[in-house]
């Protein structure tokens, strides 16, 4: 009999949906045991040999791992890997390393391991942050080195089928590298949705849950793990009782996706006949891919800020225009929207300056274009000319009322009139504004007649209107997504598009979770936008129910007094419905706080 | 040899991104490159990305470069021009 240990259920942040069943495999981000013993003056000259073949076999995995990154990622992003090369290359440090082999009569491992340390102690006492944290491309490339003198081969790690990769943090080499055909699922102590290991995952399309903390301490190697990224869970030692209900769980996963849903394209329609459009919200390159694996009607949210990753730096405005250019290709007839850049102050600061107190009601989104239009202008002009070569809108983030539109279509305006008269091709877009603050739906009736369309995002729609923040933990129980606040302004927005006669795009979260996208289209809505991975599930559940059900369960959602009285509705309804398309664990479970 | 002082303007200083630009334009040269604080003591071989790193020198950082070689002009030439365009990451113009 094996040793029971107890299950161990652990928060984070799901970044990639999915739920997997798997067996641990940690993944160690650095140390290696080093051993240490003498050369003879006889065998010095092999030693240097050996040590400059370790270094070639380096240089040649992490030119390989760059050119995969550069495809995956797109160049901006391969850059670090230039970085690792040129520390390969590097007379100080490779020199260093050969003397201390040479001077020392020490092996190579440990000479590496030496003057690596002696490095990395240096850039500790650094004061810049970002330059301190060069640290670690300096740690890769050590832990590179010492595999490559060991003779193993990295990324030839024997996967088991199931395997469930639990790390402390993936170092992006250790990412592009892994044999990402035979793994599940990736786990990490840390990390947020932008994290290396999060834009992969959706890459790729296989779940991932980061933000766990001291996981990876309590794993060991062959434990049975459930990741479950839609519950924003990972749990270890599932009890029997667990594992049941997510064998149910995951049969049925694998049952849906041979099915047509997997298949299809287009819109769909409900048993009555309402057609529903299914888009694709998209970040990085890698994920392009998946607008059409998955069938969706085009890009409905393109997150441009992810131009800007590299903490801070402008890009071109020529780099923008390809990426636009490349986005407007993937979505084809039916277009792509470009959200302008959503991001704060705090991630274009100098370094001197003050952080803002407050940054969530900060310099941020429409705000901080509106004042930094030399940023704004160089977005707009790349937007512009590359909705010459396809079907672009641009889509206002965080706008607050009448005015934050009219001075971002102002700007759009002129640059529009610049182009015509330098002679230069561009395309028309239509400008839509992202309904994410509560003014905007109090505002919304006004705002619909200065718009093309509404976008709403409604993970922060939640986080203003509950005024919750959704990455602090402590104030989670206050995070309710069916909240009757939350669904009286999604109704109120929904309603004000629609007597304006302008669409509406529901993005966000909710439209990728099959239970809550049928409360939309209950509310009316007929065109979601989501994680492309999420539109077959989403497009099933549209398929199989009728939209004047629906529309009689929103109905008494929106008298409900509570979140919990909405979800304890939700779930009693649905089950009863639809059981065949809601088995229990795809809707929103009792909290623990308020459990009778 | 000779000598120029040169000003960082790309926001992020001499981040990874840059001292790779800047250790690739200098390793093409024969000359011998070395970079120094103006005010401090730290200076750095611009041939070697780690060194190029340990300067720390952020957005503003005043650096003196100096060249000895055959070639020694031209690469303060091009390493100039680097400095001047903030490495290629924003327009000089764009300032925020």
């Amino acid at each position: 009999m094996m040793d029971e240990r107890p299950e161990i259920r652990c928060k984070g942040l799901g970044v990639s949906d999915g739920i997997v069943i798997g067996q641990v495999l940690r993944l160690h981000d650095g140390t290696q045991h080093v051993y240490h013993w003498r050369i003879h003056d006889a065998d010095l000259e092999t030693e240097r040999q050996r040590f400059r073949a370790a270094v070639e076999l380096a240089s040649r995995q992490v030119l390989a791992i760059k050119e995969g990154a550069e495809k995956r990622f797109g160049k901006d992003h391969a850059y670090i890997f230039d970085a690792h090369l040129l520390m390969l290359e590097d007379e100080k440090l490779i020199g260093d390393i050969e003397r201390h082999i040479i001077e020392k009569h020490e092996n190579a491992e440990w000479a590496v391991k030496v003057v690596g340390d002696s490095f990395l102690y240096l850039y500790s006492q650094i004061k810049d942050d970002y330059l301190r944290e060069r640290g670690s491309d300096i740690e890769d490339v050590m832990q590179r080195l010492l595999v490559a003198l060991s003779g193993a081969q990295p990324g030839n790690r024997n996967l088991s089928e199931d395997a469930v990769i639990v790390s402390q943090d993936l170092l992006p080499s250790a990412v592009a590298e892994l044999d990402l055909e035979h793994v599940r699922a990736l786990v990490t102590d840390t990390g947020g949705w932008t994290s290396h290991t999060a834009i992969l995952a959706r890459g790729v399309g296989i779940p991932a849950v980061v933000g766990l903390r001291d996981f990876y301490r309590r794993t060991r190697t062959g434990d049975k793990i459930i990741v479950d990224s839609i519950r924003n869970e990972v749990i270890l030692n599932p009890s029997a009782e667990t594992l049941k209900f997510y064998q149910g769980e995951t049969a049925d996963r694998v049952k849906r996706q041979d099915s047509a849903d997997f298949k299809a394209t287009g819109p769909v329609c409900t048993q009555d006949g309402v057609e529903v459009t299914l888009r694709a919200n998209v970040e990085v390159p890698s994920e392009f891919e998946g607008v059409e694996t998955f069938g969706a009607s085009g890009v409905g949210l393109y997150r441009s800020e992810f131009l800007l990753a590299r903490r801070g730096a402008m890009v071109s405005e020529e780099e923008q225009r390809e990426a636009y250019e490349a986005v407007a290709k993937v979505a084809g007839e039916q277009g792509a929207v470009i959200r302008l850049f959503d991001l704060g102050g705090d991630s274009l600061r100098q370094q001197f300056d003050e952080p803002e107190k407050n940054p969530a009601l900060g310099l941020r989104a429409i705000r901080f274009v509106l004042c930094n239009q030399e940023i704004m202008r160089k977005q707009v002009r790349a937007i512009l000319l590359a909705a010459a070569n396809g079907k672009l809108d641009i889509v206002l983030p965080m706008v607050a009322d009448v005015s934050d539109v009219r001075r971002a279509q102002a700007v759009i305006q002129e640059e529009a009139n610049n182009l015509r008269n330098a002679g230069r091709s561009f395309g028309e877009v239509r400008v839509g504004a992202m309904i994410e603050v509560p003014s905007a739906v109090l505002m919304a009736d006004k705002i619909a007649q200065t718009v093309d369309f509404f976008e709403l995002g409604t993970n922060d729609l939640v986080q203003y209107t509950l005024a919750v923040d959704r990455g602090n933990d402590e104030v989670a129980d206050w995070f309710r997504t069916l909240h009757p606040a939350v669904l009286h302004s999604i109704d109120q927005s929904l309603k004000a598009a629609a007597r304006a006669g302008i669409p509406a795009i529901v993005c966000g979260e909710m439209a990728s979770t099959p239970a809550y996208a049928v409360l939309l289209v209950g509310l009316g809505a007929t065109d979601l936008s989501m994680t492309p991975s999420a539109i077959p599930r989403v497009r099933r559940a549209i398929a199989g129910i009728d939209s004047r059900d629906a529309l009689v369960i929103i109905e008494e959602c929106l008298n409900c007094d509570t979140a919990a009285d909405v979800e304890n509705l939700v779930r009693e309804r649905f089950t009863k419905l639809w059981p065949q398309l809601f088995p229990p664990a795809s809707l929103p479970a009792p909290r623990q706080s308020e459990a009778k | 040899m000779v000598e120029r002082t040169l000003l960082i303007k790309a926001r992020l200083g001499l981040h990874a991104r840059a001292a790779a630009k800047l250790v690739r334009v200098a390793s093409g040269f024969q000359s011998q490159v070395q970079l120094r604080r103006v005010h401090g003591s730290l200076s750095a071989d611009a041939k070697s990305i780690l060194s190029v790193l340990m300067l720390a020198a952020g957005c503003g950082t005043e650096l003196q470069a100096s060249a000895d070689g055959i070639d020694e002009e031209a690469a303060l030439d091009a390493i100039d021009q680097l400095f001047a365009e903030g490495f290629g990451e924003m327009e000089p113009e764009s300032s925020i």
